[in-house]
């Protein structure tokens, strides 16, 4: 047997045609059952409250009258979450379009993989790195020093834009004069 | 039989043409909220025709005359196509627009604070028994102007829930609320409303 009042939402819940237990305690709790009756007369109440039904005509009228006002808006903005990879990337390229490559070198200096201890590199004297080096050689300390143990990816990808002319220099010539 | 169109009389014949087609599905509904982030307005034009009357309804509800109920539904859809973009699909469409048009009927009334004085929260009940002699055009008239005078969240829980059945759930995600509050927010409604109307009843 339920020894408390039944509260607000049960109330409700049973004024809106719920069953079970709780309209056992209604109809046995004279003080449930008076609020329970209020709150049935309140709703009817409520319920007589129609709102006047307008012309026929005035439907298409509000229809057309919505599309009008739409159609002189701008597109609804998209949805900017299934947008943001999108214009994350656009970003980016403008990014590096400005900096003229500077920022995609940077870019892939970070993203340089490390190479493990073994490696399958090829045999030293196939290696294209090894032109490199020559055409480095060529530029007879044109460049800003090479610190040593720094690593050749990592030496290039921090040249200077003359630097990397006076390289690009180095080894055109390399290649010109058959050394290369 | 010719294929000739029936001619009907124009009342009948707009009769025809009025929003009361049977609901999409949540499906179909789902590709034209989805057609309307791309900027397809016939889509919108769609819901548009679906929900028209509960918006206008919902809205009269509110301000109780047909010039500002039109032009709050009105200003609901243009919000609702403004912000389509930003409908995630939590939950149903309707739910979503409902609580468009209740923030735009709020606004509405705080710019514009209507002559009669809001009822406070807590009013004594002085007399029992509803006017239940009314003429039912005067009585839904005068419980209008009730619902009209109830606080603004016992107002709207009440319209969405009684006039709209709207679950409590939906209520609740349309107000931005929970469902225990929406609960206690209809008992005080209907108190107050009855309360309120048994007082005028007094008075005249």
């Amino acid at each position: 047997m339920m020894t408390r009042h039944l509260s607000e939402g049960e109330l409700v819940d049973l004024a809106l045609g719920a069953t079970g237990k709780d309209r056992e305690h209604a109809a046995g709790c004279a003080s449930c059952s008076f609020r329970l009756e209020e709150l049935q007369q309140g709703l009817a109440l409520a319920r007589k409250a129609d709102v006047p039904e307008p012309s026929p005509l005035y439907w298409d009228a509000l229809r057309r009258n919505v599309s009008r006002r739409i159609a002189e808006e701008p597109r609804p903005l998209a949805n900017w979450g299934r947008l943001l990879p999108l214009v994350a990337a656009a970003a980016a390229l403008l990014a590096i379009a400005l900096s003229g490559g500077h920022a995609l070198r940077q870019l892939r200096h970070v993203s340089a993989p490390v190479l493990p201890s073994w490696s399958a590199l090829p045999p030293e004297e196939d290696d294209p790195g090894l032109v490199v080096l020559e055409g480095l050689a060529r530029t007879e300390g044109e460049l800003t020093a090479w610190e040593e143990g720094r690593g050749l990816g990592a030496f290039l990808a921090d040249l200077s834009e003359a630097d990397e002319l006076a390289l690009a220099d180095g080894l055109r010539t390399g290649t010109e004069e058959g050394d290369l | 039989m010719t294929g000739q169109a029936i001619a009907l009389p124009i009342g009948l014949a707009a009769k025809a043409a009025v929003p009361d087609a049977a609901p999409p599905s949540r499906e179909a509904e789902r590709e034209a909220v989805a057609a309307c982030q791309r900027g397809e307005r016939e889509a919108f034009d769609r819901l548009v025709v679906r929900y028209q009357r509960d918006v206008y309804r919902l809205c009269f509800r509110y301000v109780n005359n047909h010039e500002d109920a039109n032009d709050l539904a009105q200003e609901a859809f243009l919000k609702a196509w403004r912000a389509i973009g930003r409908f995630r699909g939590d939950s149903a469409f309707s739910t979503w627009l409902y609580r468009i048009a209740v923030n735009a009927c709020l606004n509405f009334r705080a710019l514009r604070r209507p002559a009669l004085q809001e009822l406070p929260e807590g009013i004594p009940d002085r007399a029992p028994g509803p006017a239940a002699d009314l003429e039912a055009a005067d009585a839904a008239r005068e419980v209008r102007a009730g619902v009209g005078r109830l606080p603004d969240r016992q107002r709207a829980t009440l319209i969405l829930k009684v006039y709209h059945d709207l679950t409590h759930e939906e209520v609740a995600a349309a107000l931005g609320s929970t469902v225990g509050t929406v609960k206690a927010n209809l008992f005080h409604a209907l108190g107050n409303l009855r309360r309120l109307l048994a007082l005028e009843g007094e008075t005249r």
